[in-house]
């Protein structure tokens, strides 16, 4: 299990796109990917949980990879949101 | 924010069957236009259209919510429609989509995030989503959501009853001169700006017709603060302890949310109304012009029910003795029994015109004490009573001049002896309203009346004899048009209203040419909302679908000699829309003027034409005036798809 911590640099947060993107991305890797955020647990392979906690600009999260190619899984998530979604 | 204060009934639409996609985005998009939500559709609508270009916004289990941040959208919206027969959405798993929500969201906060994350915590519920696919109606798929989402956040179902306990958060009194339009308009705007923005708010109107939906004590003293929009006196001294922010009636049209937010904000001041010092430095914020002019319309709309129905009355004991036949002489409109009996009533309703004006002016400045300064000032002005001749056997009222006159300095001379008086003993404080302050203000009045009233009476002579050297000299057509282009240019202020003054005045002297200043003055006020309205039928693409709707009631509105319903078009546009209706409404009011136009009545617009001398002449100059004004606007006003 890796788990990173994160700041969301896109100023519009993880709204319909970011969140279907990165759901989508996430669901090419075979373990299991949990935002932790505000004190939830939320499946980031699935796009409306991601928007259903409503994660804002400037959220700190945590990411939890656990499974076959977890590291692969984590690089893929932190160059997501490092360059903002491409936002 | 709830889902359900943003999507309305109106904003649903059940058992639609769109085509494609772009057509379940129009219809969605429609919904939103039939909500009053977006500015500009066609922004609105590029906005959607980007957004899907960027990938679709089907978010599978048959659900697609299109959305876009726009300048367009004038507050955040909801609208939702089933399509049960499914629509090829471009969905990641490949469904057509059977539960669409389009967003509208404004471009500054979150709303649109939160809303975004509202949703899907309610849509992540299968059996729900199947429950809003299969409604019946809006009414039900409204039931379901709101119930879904006390079920989810049942904290903020218990919280959002509770303001309504408490009562209203704000409150506002609305008022303008006249009492028609813009008292209703600026209660309903802030009224609807209230619930658009979740505060409660109670607005009581003070028109023509009484004050409505009256404040009571128990609002007041729940209240966060009361927003006072005016642009005449209006009862205060309630609102003592409170915040209050006074403003004029326009802004409560124009800015009403802004007005609200002030109260929430605590920016309004608190208001003492226990010395009437304090009271003036509270409105004090309000320039020197300003005062003065909500002094003089708080006299102009208590006296103009006087005017209107003593000047009916009139008009139709004219009609009745020109039906008869009778020679049109001195004795005119009180040969026939009838006709002078009506002549007779409406001419004791006209005895009270300058006696109301000065003394709601007085009182207005003075408080209620200014009441008895004002109305025997302007009872002395309408007789004329000097020292030499205190009977006022033989002399020249000093009329409406004087009359204006003793109005604000009454008002202001007992004002400032209110404040002197404030060094008389604590004892003598019970006296004061009943016995001193009477007392010494009727001394006043009547010492300052009988000075002013031989040079006030030189004055209006000069006036009306002005006004014969110009019709002599065939120049009485300049004063038409000055008169039509005052009563136009500022639609209801101080211009229009001072012209306004003028020709009502004018009455009181009967002759020939107080008659034609008076259809002059009548016709200028015509002509603004009758060429907006020819303007929006004739000139379409210059307005908007909202400008167009209000198009058809400016006619009405112009018909009846309520100039106030081209005001939001001037409001919107001012250096268009000004000068065209001051050209239409000089113009009508000149010809008016050459036609030898004759008006006994000083309101009605339309219903008094058969009185008008000349009728159908004036009705051409009213056209000839209101197409000009449209032509005008025509040239200066460009299609609006050549401005975006």
């Amino acid at each position: 299990m890796i788990q990173k911590h994160f700041t969301i640099k896109n100023a519009q947060g993880l709204h319909m796109r970011p969140a279907t993107n990165f759901a989508t991305a996430m669901s090419h890797f075979p373990c299991s990917v949990t935002i932790r955020f505000n004190g939830k647990e939320v499946n980031a392979k699935s796009p409306m949980l991601i928007m259903a906690a409503c994660i804002k600009g400037g959220s700190e999260i945590d990411l939890v990879c656990d499974g076959a190619r977890e590291e692969d899984a984590i690089n893929a998530a932190s160059s997501m949101i490092e360059n903002g979604f491409g936002e | 924010m709830r889902i359900t204060d943003l999507l309305k009934k109106e904003g649903i639409r059940i058992g639609a069957s769109p085509a494609d996609k772009s057509e379940a985005i129009e219809m969605l998009i429609g919904l939103h236009e039939k909500c009053g939500s977006l500015n500009d559709t066609a922004v609105y609508r590029e906005g959607i259209l980007a957004r899907e270009a960027l990938g679709t916004t089907a978010i599978g289990m048959e659900i697609a919510i299109p959305h876009a941040k726009s300048e367009a959208v004038k507050a955040p919206a909801l609208t939702a429609m089933t399509a049960p027969a499914g629509v090829d959405y471009g969905s990641p798993d490949g469904d057509p989509c059977k539960l669409l929500f389009m967003i509208a969201a404004t471009t500054d906060g979150d709303v649109h995030m939160e809303v975004l994350a509202r949703m899907m915590q309610l849509l992540m519920d299968t059996d729900f989503t199947e429950k809003l696919k299969n409604a019946k109606s809006p009414e039900e798929f409204l039931a379901l959501i709101d119930a879904k989402e006390t079920e989810k956040f049942p904290e903020e179902a218990a919280a959002a009853p509770a303001p309504k306990k408490e009562g209203y958060r704000v409150l506002a009194v609305t008022a303008c001169p006249t009492g028609i339009a813009h008292t209703y308009m600026a209660a309903e705007a802030l009224a609807k700006a209230g619930e658009k923005l979740g505060v409660p708010i109670k607005v009581e109107t003070n028109g023509s017709g009484g004050a409505k939906n009256v404040l009571t004590a128990e609002d007041i003293a729940n209240c966060d603060g009361i927003i006072i929009a005016a642009d005449k006196s209006v009862d205060t001294a309630r609102f003592d302890g409170k915040p209050v922010w006074s403003t004029k009636v326009a802004d409560g049209i124009h800015k009403p949310e802004e007005l609200i937010g002030r109260i929430l904000n605590g920016e309004a001041p608190v208001f003492k109304a226990d010395k009437k010092a304090e009271v003036t430095a509270s409105v004090g914020n309000e320039s020197f012009g300003r005062r003065l002019y909500k002094h003089l319309m708080n006299g102009v709309s208590h006296m103009l029910p006087f005017v209107v129905a003593g000047g009916i009355f009139i008009a139709i004991a004219f009609l009745i003795d020109a039906a008869k036949g009778v020679p049109m002489d001195g004795n005119f409109g009180s040969v026939t029994p009838v006709a002078a009996w009506f002549k007779a009533m409406g001419g004791y309703a006209f005895n009270f015109m300058l006696p109301i004006l000065a003394g709601f002016i007085a009182m207005s400045i003075a408080d209620r004490p200014g009441l008895l300064v004002g109305v025997v000032g302007g009872f002395l002005a309408s007789n004329g009573a000097t020292f030499a001749d205190p009977g006022a056997v033989s002399t020249i009222p000093s009329g409406f001049l004087g009359a204006l006159l003793a109005g604000f300095l009454a008002g202001w001379l007992l004002k400032l002896f209110e404040k002197l008086c404030d060094k008389l003993p604590r004892a003598l404080e019970g006296l004061k309203p009943v016995l001193i302050y009477p007392l010494a203000g009727l001394g006043m009045v009547a010492v300052m009346m009988c000075a002013v009233n031989p040079i006030m009476g030189v004055i209006n002579n000069a006036l009306s004899s002005g006004l014969l050297w110009l019709n002599e000299h065939n120049l009485g057509v300049v004063l038409g048009c000055i008169l039509g282009a005052m009563m136009s240019i500022d639609m209801g202020g101080p211009l229009n209203k001072a012209a306004y003054v003028f020709g009502t005045g004018m009455l009181a002297s009967a002759t020939t040419e107080s008659y034609q200043v008076m259809a002059s003055v009548m016709i200028g006020g015509m002509v603004p909302p009758l060429a907006i309205a020819l303007s929006t039928i004739f000139f379409r693409n210059r307005w908007t679908a909202d400008e167009r709707k209000n198009g058809v009631v400016n006619i009405v509105m112009g018909l009846s000699f309520i100039t106030e319903g081209a005001i939001p078009y001037a409001a919107a546009y001012p250096l268009k829309v000004i000068p065209s209706c001051a050209l239409g409404s000089a113009v009508a009011g000149g010809l008016s003027w050459l036609f030898n136009c004759t008006l006994m009545a000083p309101h009605g617009g339309i219903f008094v034409v058969p009185t008008i001398g000349k009728p159908l002449l004036y009705l051409l100059a009213l056209a000839a005036g209101a197409v000009v004004g449209m032509l005008m606007l025509a040239l200066l006003k460009r299609p609006i798809k050549n401005e975006d």
